[in-house]
């Protein structure tokens, strides 16, 4: 925990924005909230005129005017009760929901520098349960605050009312307990971040001997493992008894001093009941007052003291609202052609596939160092071009740029002749098709995901598409053919399935440009033949940049571009490079070896 | 090793609490003492306000009696009313103290429990074999064994003891107000035993809408995992309308099934509220009717008032608790699926020499749940001291072999043998069996400590020189020269990511350490170049004299100079010898041999 405390007013001033939609309503909350602690603090009232008229007087003439009020202030009290709970409960779940709304949303606009500098875990924590902890302040801390702080500012008015001298006697403890409260407030805040950390440190422990199970075996180290562990339990262990001595002690001494208030009253009361000047009944209702008026102090603290912790979900949220993408476009773009949202499909030209880098030169947003030099390249339409290289070489560099991922540092990428920034990235993307690596399905049935890029394909495109790629054994094996649901990630899926899935699904999109980036996965001989099949069909006609790992691929390719730490090293045909005998020369005959030794065993057995 | 099997809930329940249970002996009685104390008060209260105050006659017991007079009777304390207010005090004091060490000891036992429910769990589980493993999905397994322990926890030191607790007050409290005025008391319990059936009810029935709510949220979460995960296909489609229309809906439906959660829950709250209320209006009226009538003091009526709204919100919780003893028990068959999962068998007794030849004599094996079969009838020894070098796709049963040598997967009877120095694997102690077998898989799993503890995990080395020289051999010193901690680097999940390669030279230097008789390298150095591939034979061959060596791998430069190699195809052997045997034979390794070389026109350039 490094994330520093610097907003001002626990960085609740951020948040009001989200809350103003609903001001009225939360108006009426909280007026209704102050009622019902009202209502709350009249009750014991009841008690006292029972006792000082009925029981002290003997007389029940009253008493049907008694039950009526009485049944009248409850009828008035759970009406009441039950609305606020309801727009409480109501607000924090539209307030969460809108808070989801603006993130995800803000989300789908940033640039892919921020996904590569935050893990998917970590933003999607961001959308899913920060909002949770905030929606639930606006309300439900709220709430608390101000049920139990006007329950208290109307007790004790009471009190003071009715017996100011009496009243002393009670209020004189208060700011002791409030003492106490916050000072025991404070460890516990600590210790409970102690635990906190603890137990991920134990999740943490059970995900390693887990997904570590083969190599905790085949070192025979299970009792190295198991001490280590046993050591972060009795830490967890020490640590939480340790928690509950304070917490323990904490509402022991809560309620000790609630006992004390009843002790003063008792002891002051007494005499002045005895002497005649209260009734027995307000000194009953001075007892009841006295007695409860510990819990409601100590939520009041507790509530405010949690402000704290809820700080850090509000800083986090801010955080990402106030992430700029890297890649934006300008005003007169966005006038032009829309944004990501509202896209202005009339003023759109029809995208031909002439991609140029021209004088590109580029760096990483997280690096400095130039993986790009006054880069130029045409690529025609239809063009080929193979990029090659080691793992980790930088081969998505340029892919990143064609996509307007990444924007150049200087010079420009220009489509159709025209800079990229000259229009908007809506309009780009949907005249790209993408092929990854790790195919990517959604979940949802394979017809959703077939027709994510283009939503108005019928069955019959479809199918096509499926046949032109060979992927319609895939459909045939599914019992309910393109309503089958993929399952999660795609999981129903064998990985090859899934790859010529997305391959039809960059068909049906008919993008201009494709960009492939090809699978290293081993799959089995058959689907391998079908994936390098439909990777034939995919480009052909199209303009294409293709992260090569086939060999085919690479020697058919227009242009082959080498990539090695980052910068572009070599650049000609097949022919040219071979001859050349550089490092694509060595990277084609070490990639050749591998695959033939698969192949050959396939094809000889 | 532990062998129990737990036939009940109540079993292993009895087996986790090992332990614990004195805390959870101290914490009931002192949540007794509490009870009784905190029960003493209204006593006190109603006594000085009918005898003290009102000056009517005392019908304390007459044991109290006797030392009330003693003291000087309701006429002292009615001059020293302080000594009431002390006594008031004194009482609160052991009730607090009292309730204190009830927590105190309840969450030593609680935390007893979980610790040894933790240590029990983790312990079994590594020691499940490989083929529970790959059954089960990790996020599973991980789920039981963080919620569902806690559930567990919360169903003993809060269930339980909850339920111990507000029986005992409830039995107690009723007690009084029955001895204060049986009548008022039944119309006072009559509410009771209202709220209680309603509550239970009312949280049988709420508890499908929140299981509803998890799995929108669910939905939910998967929806906003998607579009993280697939950030690049939403993209390159220019879908972000369409997801931000996906993701809106379904925030809508979660959101407004938790409004009408709330509905339900605001008005199960608040009719509680209306039905304690309705208690305490009817408690009151015929209260003060009583006290009209001469048959109740007014001490009395207060001290009953007391009782009973003492009793409120244990009533309430009461339903609550009762209804969700069905979750524990969920949460106990989860964990109980863990636990009665059979470990590893320790078949073997014998600690024999482990440089003896490894021979596999006609091994067959197939998976539990398929019906192909990964190997058909493999038989080929390894000489003590020698290299063997196995060639085959991916598929072919290379890794599975080596899984069995290791006993990760135990050959069935019928399935052949395995025998290092004419011994059956199956009688060698697998400690001692494994331990002798350096492993180094392709994708090593490296542990959240240093580099140099990873290094030194296995053969329990911490001398930093022995280490420095496995990484030396390894080629991973030049890596490690990289970092600015050297080997003091933090690596794994929350440390530094090391490359595949990095890792796979950590695994070599780890193995190099404890330099065991038999070493496997199945494919392990795939993700490093040709060059750093040669470089590290050159040193093992130097350094490793004296071990049985068994090699997989996809090149020949790789396998050539072992002495003797086995080609496997589809779990047959499809041939085996030298490599100049094999160049002779003119099969699959010729044909791989000569692709590799002509292509490549490698020859020279890789070796």
């Amino acid at each position: 925990m490094n994330e520093k405390t610097s907003l001002p007013l626990y960085g609740i001033p951020k948040i009001l924005p989200y809350v103003k939609p609903y001001r009225k309503t939360i108006v009426i909350m909280i007026l209704m909230g102050i009622a019902v602690s009202v209502f709350d603090a009249v009750y014991p009232l009841f008690n006292q005129y029972a006792l000082n008229h009925f029981v002290a007087l003997k007389t029940l003439d009253t008493l049907p005017q008694f039950i009526g009020l009485y049944l009248l202030c409850l009828v008035t009290q759970v009406t009441l009760n039950y609305t606020s709970v309801y727009i409480c409960g109501k607000i924090e779940m539209l307030v969460d929901r809108d808070l989801r709304n603006a993130s995800f949303n803000h989300i789908q606009t940033l640039s892919f520098s921020y996904f590569n500098q935050n893990n998917v875990g970590y933003v999607h924590a961001r959308i899913m349960s920060d909002t949770g902890k905030i929606g639930e302040l606006v309300a439900w801390r709220m709430m608390d605050i101000i049920w139990n702080g006007s329950y208290l500012i109307f007790v004790i008015a009471v009190m003071l009312a009715t017996n100011a001298r009496l009243a002393m006697y009670v209020l004189i403890l208060v700011p002791f307990a409030v003492v106490l409260i916050t000072w025991f407030q404070k460890h516990l805040v600590e210790l409970n971040r102690k635990i906190r950390e603890i137990n991920s440190r134990i999740t943490g422990n059970f995900n390693e001997g887990i997904t570590g199970v083969r190599s905790i075996k085949t070192l025979v180290i299970e009792d190295t493992i198991n001490g280590d562990f046993r050591k972060d339990t009795a830490d967890m262990k020490r640590t939480s008894v340790h928690a509950v001595r304070y917490s323990g002690a904490f509402s022991a001494v809560i309620s000790l001093m609630g006992s004390l208030a009843l002790a003063m009253v008792l002891w002051q009361g007494g005499r002045l009941t005895i002497d005649g000047i209260i009734q027995i009944g307000t000194l009953s209702v001075f007892m009841t007052y006295a007695l409860g008026m510990m819990d409601p102090l100590q939520s009041v603290i507790t509530t405010l003291a949690s402000l704290v912790s809820i700080q850090v979900n509000i800083e986090r949220f801010t955080k990402l609202m106030e992430t700029e993408s890297d890649v934006a476009d300008s005003e007169e773009v966005i006038e032009k052609y829309g944004d990501t949202f509202h896209p202005k499909k009339e003023n759109w030209e029809e995208l031909h596939g002439d991609v140029e880098f021209r004088d590109v030169s580029f760096h990483y947003p997280d690096g400095d160092e130039m993986v790009l030099e006054h880069f130029n390249l045409k690529v025609p339409q239809g063009t080929n071009v193979a990029i090659v290289g080691e793992t980790g070489a930088g081969k998505s560099t340029l892919v990143n740029l064609v996509c307007r991922f990444y924007e150049p540092v200087e010079g420009e990428v220009l489509i159709d002749g025209r800079n990229a920034r000259e229009r908007s990235q809506l309009w780009l993307h949907s005249n790209i098709g993408y092929v990854l690596q790790a195919p990517h399905l959604f979940s949802g049935t394979v017809r959703d995901n077939l027709r994510y890029g283009n939503p108005d394909a019928t069955d019959e495109q479809i199918m096509e598409a499926l046949k032109l790629v060979s992927a319609d054994f895939v459909i045939g094996k599914m019992d309910k053919g393109l309503d089958s649901e993929v399952g999660e990630g795609g999981d129903n899926l064998s990985t090859g399935e899934k790859q010529l899935l997305s391959f039809a699904r960059a068909i049906l999109a008919d993008p201009r440009i494709l960009v492939l980036d090809e699978a290293t996965a081993s799959v089995d001989t058959l689907t391998e033949k079908a994936i390098q099949d439909a990777i034939d069909i995919v480009i052909k006609g199209r303009t294409s940049f293709v992260i090569a790992h086939r060999l085919s691929t690479v020697v058919d390719a227009d242009v082959i571009l080498v990539v090695s730490d980052g910068k572009i090293t070599e650049r000609g045909t097949h022919k040219e490079l071979m001859k050349k005998k550089g490092s694509y020369y060595a990277l084609y005959t070490r990639q050749f070896e591998e695959i033939a030794a698969d192949m050959v065993q396939h094809t000889a057995a | 090793m532990k062998k129990e099997q737990f036939d009940s809930r109540s079993g292993m329940i009895v087996y986790f609490l090992r332990g614990s249970k004195r805390y959870f002996g101290f914490a009931l009685f002192f949540a007794c003492m509490t009870s009784l104390l905190e029960l003493l008060n209204p006593k006190i209260i109603g006594y000085t306000v009918d005898s003290v105050i009102d000056q009517q006659g005392s019908r304390l017991p007459a044991v109290v009696n006797a030392l009330v007079e003693k003291a000087g009777g309701a006429a002292y304390f009615r001059t020293h009313l302080g000594v009431i207010a002390l006594a008031v005090v004194c009482v609160a004091l052991l009730a607090a103290l009292c309730r204190f060490l009830f927590q105190l000891n309840n969450a030593k036992g609680a935390e007893t429990l979980v610790e040894r429910m933790r240590n029990s769990l983790f312990e079994h589980i590594i020691r499940l074999p490989s083929q529970w493993h790959s059954e089960n999905h990790t996020g599973d397994i991980i789920q039981r064994c963080t919620s569902d322990v806690e559930q567990v926890k919360m169903f003993v030191a809060e269930m339980l003891t909850a339920l111990f607790r507000i029986t005992l007050l409830i039995t107690l409290a009723v007690y009084f107000m029955v001895s204060i005025h049986p009548r008022l008391a039944m119309a006072s319990c009559a509410f009771f035993v209202v709220i209680i059936t309603y509550s239970i009810i009312f949280h049988r029935m709420i508890g499908s809408s929140f299981r509803k709510a998890d799995e929108e949220e669910g939905r939910l979460s998967s929806i906003a995992q998607e579009n993280l995960t697939g950030v690049r296909v939403v993209r390159a489609f220019g879908r972000e309308a369409y997801e931000r229309q996906r993701f809106e809906k379904q925030n809508n439906i979660y959101t407004d099934h938790w409004i009408y959660l709330m509905k339900l829950l605001g008005a199960f709250w608040t009719s509680g509220d209306l039905i304690s209320w309705l208690q305490i209006l009817t408690v009151l009226c015929y209260g003060s009717w009583l006290c009209v009538h001469g048959q109740l003091t007014a001490g009395d009526f207060i001290a009953f008032i007391a009782y009973n709204s003492m009793l409120t919100w244990p009533v309430r919780l009461l339903g609550r608790v009762i209804a969700s003893l069905s979750r524990a028990n969920i949460a106990i068959d989860r964990l109980r699926y863990i636990m009665n999962a059979e470990t590893e068998q320790e078949t073997g007794e014998l600690t024999p020499d482990m440089h003896g030849d490894i021979c596999f004599d006609h091994v067959s094996y197939q998976y539990e749940n398929s019906s192909a079969g990964i190997l058909h009838d493999v038989t080929f020894t390894v000489k003590a001291g020698s290299t063997v070098g196995i060639l085959g796709a991916t598929g072919s049963g290379k890794s599975t072999l080596m899984n069995l040598l290791d006993r990760l997967y135990v050959l069935p009877e019928d399935g052949g043998r395995i025998t290092v120095g004419g011994v059956d694997i199956n009688d060698i102690k697998s400690d001692w069996l494994r331990g002798n077998i350096g492993m180094v898989l392709q994708e090593p799993y490296l542990f959240s400590r240093t580099l140099s503890e990873n290094i030194g995990i296995a053969g329990h080395v911490s001398d930093m020189k022995q280490i420095r020289e496995a990484a030396r051999i390894a080629s991973l010193d030049e890596s490690v020269s990289h970092f600015t901690e050297g080997y003091n680097t933090y690596v794994g999940e929350r440390g530094v990511t090391l490359s595949g390669g990095q890792k796979q030279r950590t695994a070599i230097a780890q193995m190099l350490v404890r330099k065991p008789p038999i070493m496997v390298f199945d494919d392990s150095l795939s993700a490093v170049d040709a060059e750093t591939d040669a470089k590290i034979r050159n040193a093992l061959k130097k350094n490793v004299s004296g071990s049985t060596v068994i090699l997989i791998a996809h090149r020949i430069t790789t396998l050539m100079s072992a002495d003797h190699i086995i080609v496997l195809d589809k779990g047959r052997i499809a041939e085996e010898g030298t490599h100049d045997e094999l160049i002779e034979k003119n099969g699959i390794y010729r044909k791989i041999y000569d692709l590799q070389v002509s292509q490549g026109e490698l020859g020279e350039a890789a070796i």
